[in-house]
Parts: structure tokens; C-alpha cells; sequence
């Protein structure tokens, strides 16, 4: 066995190894594929997590299956990186040095003959198995495809071969590892010419070839390739699956599933860029032709491109990839700006345009790295969610939709305490922005201290660190070990908080006490109330308020982990739920308790009965036994007050019962599903959690309340309601809002905020926007945001409405504007807008006077810390002051009046 | 189907109502001039069977001739021929010069006239129209129905043809609504045409035992008596639609494109906001409103999916129609549809588009629909979905024969938009886009314009269309052995196009028109 330097040879980068590289490639056999695309595919479930210990492929299962809705079992994959070496018997050493072949054959046929002239003619062969499968593929419910064979090799070029290819190529001063990569990688563009054309014959195809990581793809959903071949119990640091939604054709192919491979990285795709054909023709100047007809396909081999043969820095990347522009480009260092140019003005015809969300498992082979990328396009198109955890374990994930990255957690944690259910921190990005570069490396790699332990670190696309509050201890479920040490204290308080008139008092006590509490006093506090409530109904309804205040509010957890005491206090508030009467109970009480297998028993409030308590857990997310169309039903029947928990993304929640619905709450707890309050008519719902994506679509009147950030376009097309968001919008918010929206956001948005707002003039009954550019701190404290608005689009062709931002330092420019104007706010301004930031204040803690009004610690005048951004009339959209002369000041009055 | 079932979707045909034109002088092919000579003899007035000379008994002089129920040189060989027979041959007969410059090449002045007469008669027209073909030169004005074997006829009443189609063919638990007639109306807000037309088109739809749609701007109240046989549209403005709306409706169509103007969303000026149109839209008085390109809430099929998910849920009754113009992948996007969950898929074609829409987009970015039908049948047929969606074709379908022909070439039906705008007296004008002064009171939002239209007329006019429609359908069904519609679909081996036909076969089919208009 040949050894390896560990370090980067010190070879020099001549640029004149792109051309020879590129005069190589050339000489492979294409296919013309160029003009030519083989499936349509729109978007699809992406999903990834790396952790820095290798678990089980059986947690790549929830995810997966959790995004069923976004495939349609028509193609599925995963690939790891950071292998186990016992589960492919072979040792670390083999692993590390040798390639990892994976061939699908879907003609056994042709096995012995690939092997002879694609592998072992060239290379020594270390290990050669058939990857082992479930006995029939039918025991796999709902697989109706069989998957393919598929054969794995561990194995190394022969050294002669190897530089007969080096001569050949002029190449003998490259990096050998270098040589030996672009060896193997045209050997298995040989392979799928030669056995695989997407315009051919198709008898196997080579899945993935890089070091320590494997691809496999399927007919079928990406769950079913984990149970077909036997992955559930295989450990790997890093997974990551796709589910597609492929339409073309009845006849589905495992060849255009992703992930695809570039050298030694493996990417999935979400979305369908318009440019497909630009990018392969770029490809095709560097001799390199796409052999699948994705534009996944062809994403991997853009990004191997600028990576293996340009060597570009990973930053570099993601600018070649996803540009920055605008304004954002403007926001960037002068030294930057220089850099940036150059790689636009060389790329940006080749950057793919329209929606796109990348994934990419990587092993990192120069630097004993394994690591997940996300990058995400410039507009936001798809929905895309990160999200971390640290510890003594750490975790980094990316998903499409945040209630998988919660799915993910959950099956970890129930495996090994070391993980937690909920992480650390969510964040959504925008591609080319100048504050984060919308694009996330998590890293895993060696403990600097040395020894077997590795490290997951997470960084931006400038290479700035993201952490969560790294002192903080986890909680590892097991409070009950220590003793208690304020027991009585704490019993006896909890006591008087839940028979108390009011909750209000405890609700401060507890945030203030909860600092200096250890994990134990804390579910020890938990389970007081849980079994308080118990008791009875009022002691019930105090112990749900308490919780969930407990799970909304930001307060200082002092040396505990948010993401902990948000698990402990959840729980809680789960078992309470759990715990209430069943709707065939005979047992009195306000609370009654239906889930899915008790939804037959679907009836109206008897005397007494106030609140139904909906465990949506077991619901389809989806369609006719929808828990949404449950809620529906329940309305019709009488009941008004609801509490849903236990989601899992499950959509529509509130959508669907019609105007007139005033009156009507839904508490909603958990990892709730998208388009939840689309349409409401008069309904009050309350998120206990961050919210998804479509939230508030065409909603016209009621109230929504969100404790969290709210995902990708946020009410549009919305008519009018009172909401409030505690924390962030992403992409998109309020686009193409009419009539009276009342909007308050405490942080900020990615971008688009109001497009096209039309919603009238706020100080006669129109709507608005106050967005706060704030932030909670680890302590719970109000901090300001670095810019209260990051995008490039504010309020763009907006024709009525107003956005009110605090922006007490200026830092909103005309240059964000594209129609609209910045003017100061008057009086009727603020009268207008300070009822709603009261309710904000009540909601959500945040202080008018002491965190709103209140910059650099000092009390400033309202006037001097929001501005209003409003619509100017823009000629080509509007008859200059059309309405005045035509139809008078009044017609708006006069038409209500009419109606 | 059972007899049972055959009698409840008997058409029965309504009774034509004679509803004459709102203008004094009513466009037609031929004028006739009646010059001083005239001694007042009325014997013209006897003779004409067409109503041209109308004579009060009591009066002597016949008024001023209705030319436009005049047939014209043919009626030479009649005994009856006022021109010939005129004791003092004050009666002249010719051409009207309106046709150089009425119409467009694809709205012959022909065509519109002829529709003007079966919309005030319910009848085919009499004289010598060419109101199935225009002057376009391709698309179905190059496609004929084959000479049909005389041994196929098919002798049996209009009664027994049987004209429905099912909207809903997915085995699924929503209504299977069958309408009566293979059309139904396109989508056109409140804001591009007057109330008054959209009422009137609502109750036709109503009669006819079909549908018509809101377009995107809303529901207004007045359509809610007839909210059985009304479309709610969602389009990518979300313009007036509210959950109410949704439930209200049979059928619920998602606009992602239209074929007129694929990649540029709606428009509508803000000279035709006025506030009642801003009221319902709930917008600005004066500026123009957009409908952004595409939804922002979905840039992919699974997003598609969750989108007709979430009607679904708000409406478990609803069907879902998914209208998407015809780009060269019309094929997949149909399939996906179907994946997704839709009943409907509403393939809208490149001819369509009133003025509204840019000139340089019309005929110029989506496939022509002749192509798309084909292309979306054949691969659903080959999917094996073909039987649970209702394929439906509009853009620029014209008259009976072009349903006819969309149907042959695949579809189960087809949207009709500017036909009904036809039947209303549009003159193809073509300045819809103008603001509100649409000549026709058509296209307009204006109080006083809107006053040109009653609800009655138009709801008289349009039933009055598509029952001699109906009448064309019968006759074309009958001379291929057919007893319904649905027999039609899928049978393009029944159509052929003249470029692609031996000269000498060529020659059996009327040639295309091919007239140079002054436009």
C-alpha cells in the first residue's frame, strides 16, 4: 500500500494545469447534449445534517419521510460522507486513502465486463463487495421499482497507469493526488458513456467515486433506499437526501435522482433554473459535458469545476455561484468589491439563475474535513432553513422545511441524550447578501487538542464563525439524577401561581428565577404544574399559560441552553395536553382531547366544554383527513376555542373556515406546516413557535401572532388582520398586499418586504409595516439589529401603505428604494402606530419606552427613531392625482359608505 | 351511462329570443341604398323575407333598410330579389366598405358579423358568411374537418346529440360536475369588463347549464345568485379573492399564465380603477395593478401541489382548474398538474388576448394551441392519465368549428372569452387597454359606458351564440355517425391541414381566406 503525505503538498498552482486539464477532458467521448434537458423537474424535499460523531442512517428516515409532500416517489437518494470503517470492512487507513467506487448496474450483464475494462485494468482493487440489500424489495412498503445492484471497490490507480496519465496529460508536476482525482474522475465519465447515456442504452451507471463518502439512488422515495440497503444502522458523520418530484414520463429512471457527484462531493438540488442551457454551454468551453441532463448534474459539475480545476477558495464559489449585487455589493469592502468583480464579470453568465437551494456533502480530503454545505440563490426562490446545535455534540443541518430539521433531532435525540430535540439556533439566508453570503459550511474535523474526537464548526461564506452561546450546558434527560435542592421553595411557589387569580406575578417570578436554576429545579417546576393541572380546570388553564409563557418569552437561561429548557418546558406542556379527556370521556371539564385515532368521535361541545384540544400528530399533512379540515368540521360544529400540538409540518391549519369567524382561537404548538392562517376571516391564531413558509396568504381580517420568525412569502396577496412577529420574515413578505394589513415585525426580512404594497393610505384606514430591527440577546435583552432592513428591495413599486422602520441611526438608504420615499414621521404617524406597538409590548415583552424608544440607553423622541417610507405616485403606473380631480378626497369614505 | 342519466343532461334547447342589436344601424355584410326615386309602393317590404325593408302597416314609406339582415348578390337567383324587382329601381345593393377596415386577421369582418347575427337570432346566418374561417392564414384557419362519408350520417334530432362534458374525471370524492355545452367562459375581472357584462355572461352560463369565471378581481355580490355556474379564479395578483369566494365556487381556477402573454402577468390600467374597481380589489383609486409574472408562493411543482392542496382544504367540494399557457414543455407542466391534484387543466394557447394584452407578446411567445392539444393528449394518453383530467384548450378559439377542432385534436372542451365579448357587439377594436372608453361599453368601467349593456341583453345575446353554436356541433357530430361531444375527442385522424395535401386533394377543401386588411 502506497502512503499519502497527510499535508498539502506543496505543489505549485500553475494556471496553465485549467487548460491542460481542459484539453484532456476534451478528449473523452460526449455525447451531444448540449440544447438538450431530460426531466423537468421543479422543486423538491432536500434535507442534510453532519454531526461531529458518525450516527445512524436510520435518522436521514424522519426527515425524509416527513417531505414525502414535496416528492412524488419517483426518484430518491442519499449520500454520506465521513463513513464508518467497521461497517465496510475495511480499515480507517484503507478509507481515508482509497476510492470509494460505487457502480448501480441495472444489467448484471454487463458486471464482469465494466470490471475488467473500467477498474481493474487500471486500478489495484482493495476490497470488492455487493453493497447487501434486503432479500426482496417488496418487503419495502410502497417500493415498486426494483432498485438497482450495486457494487462498491475500494480502490487506488495502478501507478503505472497513473503516470502513463500524467505524461500523457503533461501533467507529472501536479499534485499526484490531483492527477489521481482527474484519473478517476474520467475514468467514470468513460464508464457512463460508455454503459450509461441518457440518450442510450442505460445498463449502470457509476453512482460515486470519491474518498470516504457513497451515493445511492433509487425509484422510490430517499427513505426506502436507507431500508433497501441496509444504511439504518450504517454510521457516517455527515447524510444527506433528496426526495424528487420528477414529471416526466412513466418511466422513472434511478440515474437522474440526485445526489450527483462531482469528485468527492455529493450535491442535492431544489429547484429548476432557467438558465440550464447558458450553464452547459459554459461548461462546454471547459470541455465538460453533462452524461444525466439535470441541471443537478449540472450544478456539481460547475461547482467541481470551479473547486477541483480553478481552484477557487470556497468563498469564491459561492460568489461565482450566487452574486453579490445591488446594494448588497455596495455594502461590501472596497478590496472585496475588486475580487467580486472579477469573478462576476467572469461567471455571472454561468451562475445559475432562478430558483435554486443547493446541498452539498463534502469530503474535504485536503484537510481531513468533512463538511455540509448549503448556498442558497440570490432570490430566495426556494425555501431553505439551517439550523444548529452545539454541546458536547454538535450538529449542523440544513432542510427545506424547518419541521424536518426538528424531525431530524427528535429521532436523534431519542437515540443518544447527547442530542437534543430542538436546535440551537434556526436561521434562513439570502444568497448574496452582504452580512452572511447566504451560504453556511458546517465543518467537521479533528479536535485541535488532538486525539479521536472531531469537532463541528460553522462558518458563513466569509469565513465568520456562527455559534450559539457556547458556555451553555445541554440537557441530557436526566434532571431526576440530582438532587433537588429548592424543592419545597419551588412547590410552594408554583402552588400559588396556579391557584392564583391571576398567573401574572409567577409569570415574572419564574423568568426572573429561572437564570439561577439548574435543570432539575426546572423540571422539578415543570412537573408541578403538570400535575397541577391535573387538578382542575383552572389550575389547568394557569399551568398552560404559565408553560406557555415559559416557551415564548426570551429570558436569560443563565448557564442552561434555551434549546433545553424549551424541550423540558414543550414536554410539558405535551403530557397536559395528553393528559386532557377524551371526547368520550364522561369526565366534566373545559377541555377535551382528540387526535388522530380518536377523530371519528368528532362531535359538538356539550355544557361546560370550551377548548378542544387537537393532537395533530398522527394527521396526514395534507387532503381529505387532513387535521385541518378536523378543525373545520369541529367550527362548524361550535366549538371556538382550539389548542393544536404535537405538528409536524402539517399545513393549512385555520385556513378554510370562511368569514365571520371572529371569536374563533387556535393555539398552535409545535413545528406547524405552511400556509397556516391563509385566508382567515375574523379568527385569532397564535404560533408558539417559529412558523413556516405562506403563512397569511390572501388573509383578510383577524389576528395572527407569531412567537418566532415566519418563513418565505409572508401574507401575500393579504387583505388585511393585526399580526405581529416576534422575530424575522425571510424572503418576500407582504408582496402584492391590498386593502389593510396591520403588520408589526420585530426583526427584520431578507427582502422584498411589500413589493407592490397597495394597500391604501395608512392614515385613512389603509395598511402598513412597522418593522423593528431588533433582536433578543442570549440574556433575553433587546438589542438593535446591525441595519434594520440587509435587502436591496424595499417597498418596491408600492402604490399604497406605508412601512414604518426604526431606524434610529439612518441606516436605511434611498438606494433600497425603488418607487418608494423616505420622509420623517409625523404625529399622526406615530398615534397611528403606537396602539399596535402597545399590543407588541403586551405580546411580546418588548418595551416601547425602555427597548423601542430607548437607543444607546438613551430616551429619544418617537420622531427621531422611526422613519416612514412611502409610496410616490410613479407616472407610468398612475394618471397624476387621478383620484383628487376625478373622483374628490373622499371617495374612498363614499364607497364604504356605499358597500 | 344509464337512460336516466342521458335525460337528466338532455340539453333542452333554449328558446332563441330575437335580440336585436343596441344600435340603430347594425353592421353587415352588404348596404343597400334606397335613393329618392322611391315611390313608396312597399312591394320591397313584401317581398323580403329577411325583415331588410321594415314598413310600419300604417305608414307608407318603408323605414330605412336593416341591411344587415341582407344576404346579399346571392339572393339574385330569388324571386323575392328587391333590387331586381323595385318598380323604380330605387334600391341599390353593395358590399359594405366597413369590411376593409373591421376586424383583424384572425377576427375577419366575416366572422364578427356572422356572430352578430347568431347572437341577435340564435340561428346560423343566412347569407353567404365565412364566419368559421379568417383571414389568418394558419393555425385553424388551415384545418378542416375531413369530407365525411356520406354512408356515416347520422339521422337523429339535435335533442338526442349529446353536447356534455365531465369536469371532474378523477375518481375522487368531489362532485362530478357534467356541463351541457363542451365551453365555457373565460376569465374577465371586474375592472376589464362593465358589471353588467359579467352578470349577463353569468346568467347565460346559468342557462346553458355551464360555467364562467370571475377572472382576478374579485367576486362582486351581484354574481352570487348564479355562484353555481361561477368560476372563482386565483391569479398571481390574488386580486379579490378571499376564502369566501373560494367556497362559493364549483370550480376553482389558478391562472399561472395566459397563453396571450406568457412571462408577463395581468395589467390593469389605472384609468380603469375607479373606485368601485379599487374597492373590491381593495387598492389605490387611479394606479394601474399589477399581477406579478408568477405566483410568489410557487416556483415548483411541489410548491403547485400545495397550492391545490390548500383550495382543496378551504373547499372539499371545489374542483381545481389549472390554466397555464403553452410553452415547448405544455406536456410535463399538463402532467404535473394532474400529479398535483388538479381536475382541469386549462392549456391557453398563443391567439387569445383581447387588447389588453401587448401586441408584441400576442401570437408571439406561447406554442400556437393546434400544437399544445395534440402535444398534451398524446403524452397523457401514453401516461395512462389521460381519462381522469379534463383537458380543456382556449386562446383564441373563435367559433363553433374551431371547438370543434380543439376537441378532434385532443381536448375534452374549450374556454371562450372574446367570442362572448362578440356576441356583446365588440368590433375587435382592439383598444381595450385605452381605459375606459371602450366604444361597445364592453371593456369598460366607466358608470355611464356600462349603461350601453344590460344584463338581459347580454345574457340573451350569449345564450343566443352558443345555441347556434350548438346547431353546428349537431350537424358536424351527425355527418361523422356521432351521438356526443365526447365521441369527437382525440380524433385527429378526422381533420386534415391544407399544407400538408396533395394538390388535387387540396382543391376538395375550401381555401383559406386570404384577404390584405386595411388595419
Amino acid at each position: 500500500m502506497r502512503s499519502e503525505k497527510t499535508t498539502t503538498a506543496p505543489y505549485p498552482v500553475q494556471t496553465n494545469f485549467i487548460e491542460i486539464l481542459s484539453r484532456s477532458r476534451a478528449r473523452l467521448n460526449h455525447m451531444d447534449s448540449i440544447g438538450r434537458k431530460g426531466a423537468e423537474e421543479g422543486g423538491c424535499g432536500v434535507t442534510g445534517f453532519i454531526s461531529s460523531i458518525p450516527v445512524r442512517g436510520r435518522h436521514i428516515y424522519e426527515p425524509s419521510f416527513q417531505m414525502h409532500n414535496r416528492g412524488n416517489g419517483k426518484g430518491g437518494g442519499i449520500a454520506a460522507v465521513g463513513l464508518s470503517p467497521e461497517s465496510l470492512g475495511v480499515d480507517q487507513d484503507v478509507l481515508d486513502t482509497h476510492y470509494l467506487l460505487q457502480i448501480a448496474f441495472l444489467d448484471q450483464g454487463c458486471r464482469s465486463g465494466l470490471e475488467e475494462s473500467g477498474i481493474a485494468s487500471c486500478m489495484e482493487i482493495h476490497k470488492a463487495e455487493r453493497v447487501p440489500t434486503v432479500d426482496d424489495f417488496r418487503e419495502i412498503d410502497g417500493l415498486s421499482v426494483k432498485p438497482p445492484d450495486v457494487w462498491r471497490y475500494f480502490v487506488r490507480v495502478k501507478p503505472d497507469v497513473l503516470d502513463r496519465f500524467a505524461v500523457e496529460n503533461t501533467i507529472e508536476t501536479m499534485n499526484p493526488k490531483k492527477v489521481e482525482d482527474e484519473f478517476i474522475y474520467q475514468n467514470s465519465n468513460r464508464i457512463n458513456h460508455q454503459y450509461y447515456a441518457s440518450l442510450g442504452e442505460q445498463k449502470a451507471f457509476v453512482l460515486s467515486h470519491g474518498r470516504n463518502m457513497m451515493i445511492f439512488k433509487i425509484v422510490g422515495y430517499a427513505e426506502q433506499v436507507a431500508q433497501y440497503y441496509l444504511l439504518e444502522d450504517f454510521k457516517a458523520h455527515g447524510w444527506i437526501a433528496h426526495q424528487r418530484y420528477p414529471t416526466k414520463g412513466r418511466v422513472w429512471h434511478p440515474g437522474g435522482a440526485h445526489p450527483f457527484i462531482g469528485m468527492h462531493e455529493a450535491l442535492v438540488h431544489n429547484g429548476d433554473f432557467a438558465n440550464y442551457h447558458a450553464v452547459c454551454e459554459y461548461l462546454k468551453q471547459n470541455n465538460i459535458y453533462p452524461q444525466f441532463l439535470t441541471d443537478t448534474e449540472v450544478s456539481v459539475l460547475l461547482f467541481d469545476l470551479l473547486n477541483r480545476t480553478f481552484g477557487y477558495p470556497m468563498e469564491y464559489i459561492f460568489e461565482a455561484m450566487a452574486p453579490t449585487t445591488e446594494y448588497d455589493f455596495d455594502l461590501l469592502p472596497p478590496d472585496k468589491q475588486r475580487i467580486y468583480r472579477y469573478i462576476q464579470s467572469a461567471h455571472i453568465h454561468s451562475s445559475p439563475d432562478g430558483p435554486w437551494f443547493f446541498i452539498i456533502a463534502r469530503n474535504d480530503v485536503d484537510h481531513h474535513a468533512f463538511q455540509l454545505i448549503g448556498i442558497t440563490d440570490t432570490s430566495m426562490l426556494r425555501p431553505q432553513v439551517f439550523a444548529l446545535q452545539e454541546g458536547e455534540v454538535q450538529i449542523g443541518l440544513v432542510c427545506s422545511e424547518k419541521q424536518a430539521i426538528d424531525a431530524t433531532l427528535q429521532s436523534l435525540s431519542q437515540e443518544d441524550k447527547r442530542f437534543g430535540s430542538i436546535a440551537d439556533k434556526y436561521w434562513n439566508a439570502r444568497g448574496g447578501s452582504a452580512t452572511d453570503g447566504g451560504a453556511f459550511i458546517f465543518t467537521v474535523a479533528d479536535t485541535d487538542s488532538g486525539g479521536d474526537g472531531k469537532k463541528l464548526t460553522c462558518t458563513n461564506k466569509f469565513g465568520e464563525a456562527v455559534r450559539t452561546n457556547g458556555h451553555q450546558n445541554g440537557f441530557h434527560g436526566s434532571a431526576e439524577a440530582f438532587p433537588v435542592k429548592e424543592t419545597k421553595t419551588i412547590s410552594t411557589a408554583v402552588a400559588k401561581g396556579v391557584k392564583g387569580k391571576s398567573t401574572g406575578w409567577f409569570k415574572a417570578h419564574i423568568l426572573e428565577q429561572l437564570a439561577s436554576w439548574d435543570y432539575a429545579s426546572l423540571v422539578h417546576a415543570c412537573r408541578e404544574l403538570e400535575n397541577h393541572a391535573l387538578e382542575n380546570d383552572s389550575a389547568k388553564t394557569n399551568a398552560i399559560d404559565i408553560l406557555t409563557h415559559l416557551n415564548d418569552r426570551r429570558y436569560s437561561t443563565g448557564d442552561k441552553k434555551r434549546s433545553s429548557v424549551l424541550q423540558i418546558v414543550r414536554e410539558s406542556l405535551s403530557s397536559i395536553f395528553a393528559a386532557s379527556p377524551k371526547l368520550t370521556d364522561k369526565a366534566p371539564g373545559a377541555y377535551r382531547y382528540i387526535d388522530w385515532s380518536l377523530r371519528n368521535t368528532l362531535r359538538g361541545p356539550e355544557a361546560g366544554e370550551k377548548v378542544l384540544i387537537v393532537c395533530a400528530r398522527q394527521f396526514p399533512p395534507e387532503g381529505e383527513d387532513c387535521d385541518a379540515r378536523l378543525i373545520c368540521r369541529a367550527y362548524r360544529m361550535g366549538w371556538k376555542r382550539f389548542i393544536c400540538y404535537g405538528y409536524r409540518g402539517q399545513r393549512f391549519c385555520g385556513c378554510g373556515l370562511a368569514a365571520g369567524s371572529d371569536g374563533v382561537r387556535i393555539d398552535v404548538y409545535d413545528s406547524s406546516g405552511d400556509y397556516l392562517a391563509s385566508g382567515i376571516d375574523g379568527l385569532e391564531i397564535v404560533v408558539h413557535n417559529n412558523a413556516q413558509d405562506q403563512l397569511g396568504q390572501i388573509l383578510k381580517r383577524g389576528k395572527l401572532v407569531i412567537y418566532g420568525d415566519v418563513g418565505q412569502t409572508f401574507m401575500y396577496g393579504a387583505k388585511g388582520g393585526e399580526v405581529y412577529v416576534m422575530g424575522n420574515a425571510a424572503g418576500r413578505p407582504l408582496i402584492n398586499a391590498v386593502g389593510s394589513p396591520r403588520v408589526v415585525i420585530n426583526g427584520t426580512c431578507l427582502d422584498y418586504l411589500a413589493e407592490s404594497f397597495m394597500a391604501g393610505d395608512p392614515l385613512s384606514g389603509g395598511g402598513f409595516v412597522v418593522l423593528n430591527g431588533i433582536r433578543f440577546d442570549e440574556d433575553g435583552r433587546v438589542v438593535d439589529l446591525t441595519v434594520p432592513y440587509p435587502g436591496s428591495n424595499l417597498f418596491s413599486l408600492a402604490s399604497g401603505g406605508a412601512i414604518y422602520v426604526r431606524d434610529p441611526f439612518r441606516k436605511i438608504v434611498s438606494s433600497q428604494l425603488n418607487g418608494g420615499e423616505l420622509v420623517d414621521l409625523s404625529h399622526e404617524d406615530w398615534e397611528l402606530i403606537l396602539p399596535y406597538l402597545k399590543e407588541n409590548e403586551r405580546l411580546f415583552g418588548i418595551s416601547v419606552e425602555k427597548d423601542l424608544l430607548t437607543v444607546k440607553g438613551i430616551r429619544k423622541e418617537c420622531l427621531h427613531v422611526y422613519r416612514k417610507v412611502r409610496a410616490i405616485p410613479l407616472q407610468v403606473l398612475a394618471k397624476a392625482s387621478i383620484s383628487a380631480e376625478e373622483w374628490g378626497e373622499e371617495w374612498r369614505s363614499e364607497v364604504i359608505e356605499a358597500a | 351511462m344509464n337512460e336516466m342519466e342521458q335525460r337528466i343532461h338532455r340539453f333542452s334547447l333554449s328558446e332563441a329570443v330575437e335580440t336585436p342589436s343596441r344600435f340603430r344601424h347594425a353592421i353587415g355584410k352588404y348596404i343597400i341604398y334606397r335613393n329618392s326615386k322611391c315611390i313608396s309602393c312597399g312591394l320591397c317590404s313584401t317581398l323580403c323575407p329577411y325583415g331588410v325593408h321594415p314598413r310600419y302597416d300604417t305608414f307608407s314609406l318603408p323605414l330605412r333598410p336593416k341591411s344587415h339582415k341582407c344576404i346579399g348578390f346571392t339572393c339574385k337567383k330569388n324571386e323575392f330579389y328587391c333590387i331586381d324587382r323595385c318598380p323604380e329601381k330605387a334600391l341599390t345593393l353593395r358590399l359594405n366598405p366597413i369590411l376593409d377596415t373591421l376586424g383583424d386577421y384572425r377576427w375577419s369582418p366575416e366572422m364578427l358579423i356572422g356572430h352578430w347575427e347568431m347572437a341577435e337570432t340564435g340561428r346560423l346566418p343566412a347569407g353567404d358568411l365565412e364566419y368559421h374561417l379568417g383571414y389568418s392564414r394558419g393555425g385553424f384557419d388551415k384545418i378542416r374537418f375531413k369530407i365525411p362519408h356520406p354512408n356515416s350520417f347520422l339521422d337523429i334530432p339535435d335533442e338526442e346529440v349529446d353536447m356534455g362534458i365531465d369536469l371532474n374525471k378523477r375518481k375522487d370524492s368531489r362532485p362530478r360536475i357534467r356541463i351541457s355545452i363542451p365551453c365555457y367562459g373565460g376569465g374577465m375581472s371586474y375592472g376589464s369588463t362593465a358589471l353588467s357584462v359579467m352578470v349577463g355572461r353569468a346568467r347565460a352560463a346559468s342557462r346553458l347549464n355551464t360555467l364562467t369565471c370571475t377572472g382576478e378581481g374579485g367576486y362582486p355580490r351581484e354574481l352570487t345568485p348564479y355562484s353555481r355556474h361561477v368560476i372563482t379564479q386565483v391569479a398571481t395578483g390574488l386580486f379579490g379573492v378571499r376564502e369566501e369566494t373560494i367556497l362559493h365556487a364549483p370550480v376553482v381556477e389558478f391562472k399561472y399564465a395566459q397563453g396571450a402573454k406568457p412571462g408577463l402577468g395581468g395589467h390593469l390600467l389605472g384609468d380603469k380603477v375607479t373606485p368601485e374597481v379599487a374597492a373590491i380589489r381593495e387598492t389605490v383609486v387611479g394606479n394601474a395593478l399589477f399581477s406579478p409574472f408568477p405566483f410568489h408562493s410557487v416556483y415548483s411543482v411541489e410548491d403547485h401541489k400545495k397550492h391545490v392542496d390548500w383550495i382543496k382544504e378551504i373547499n372539499p367540494e371545489a374542483l381545481v382548474s389549472v390554466k397555464v399557457s403553452t410553452p415547448t414543455d405544455v406536456d410535463m407542466v399538463a402532467v404535473g398538474s394532474y400529479y398535483a391534484g388538479a381536475h382541469i387543466i386549462h392549456l391557453d394557447g398563443s391567439y387569445g388576448g383581447t387588447g389588453a394584452a401587448p401586441d408584441i407578446a400576442k401570437k408571439n411567445i406561447a406554442m400556437p394551441i393546434e400544437y399544445a392539444v395534440p402535444k398534451v393528449h398524446r403524452f397523457m394518453t401514453d401516461e395512462g392519465v389521460r381519462d381522469d383530467i379534463c383537458l380543456i384548450a382556449s386562446g383564441g378559439i373563435r367559433n363553433a368549428m374551431d371547438v370543434a377542432k380543439a376537441i378532434a385534436l385532443g381536448a375534452d372542451g374549450a374556454v371562450i372569452g372574446t367570442a362572448e365579448l362578440v356576441a356583446l357587439e365588440c368590433v375587435r377594436c382592439g383598444n381595450c387597454e385605452s381605459g375606459r372608453g371602450c366604444a361597445r361599453g364592453i371593456a369598460t368601467t366607466d358608470p355611464e359606458l356600462g349603461h350601453l349593456i344590460t344584463e338581459d341583453w347580454a345574457e340573451r345575446r350569449i345564450v343566443n351564440m352558443y345555441t347556434a353554436w350548438r346547431k353546428q356541433w349537431c350537424e358536424l357530430l351527425r355527418q361523422f355517425g356521432m351521438r356526443s361531444i365526447r365521441q369527437l375527442r382525440g380524433r385527429s385522424d378526422l381533420l386534415v391541414h391544407l399544407d400538408y395535401l396533395e394538390e388535387e386533394e387540396r382543391l376538395k377543401y375550401a381555401p383559406a381566406p386570404n384577404a390584405k386588411m386595411v388595419i
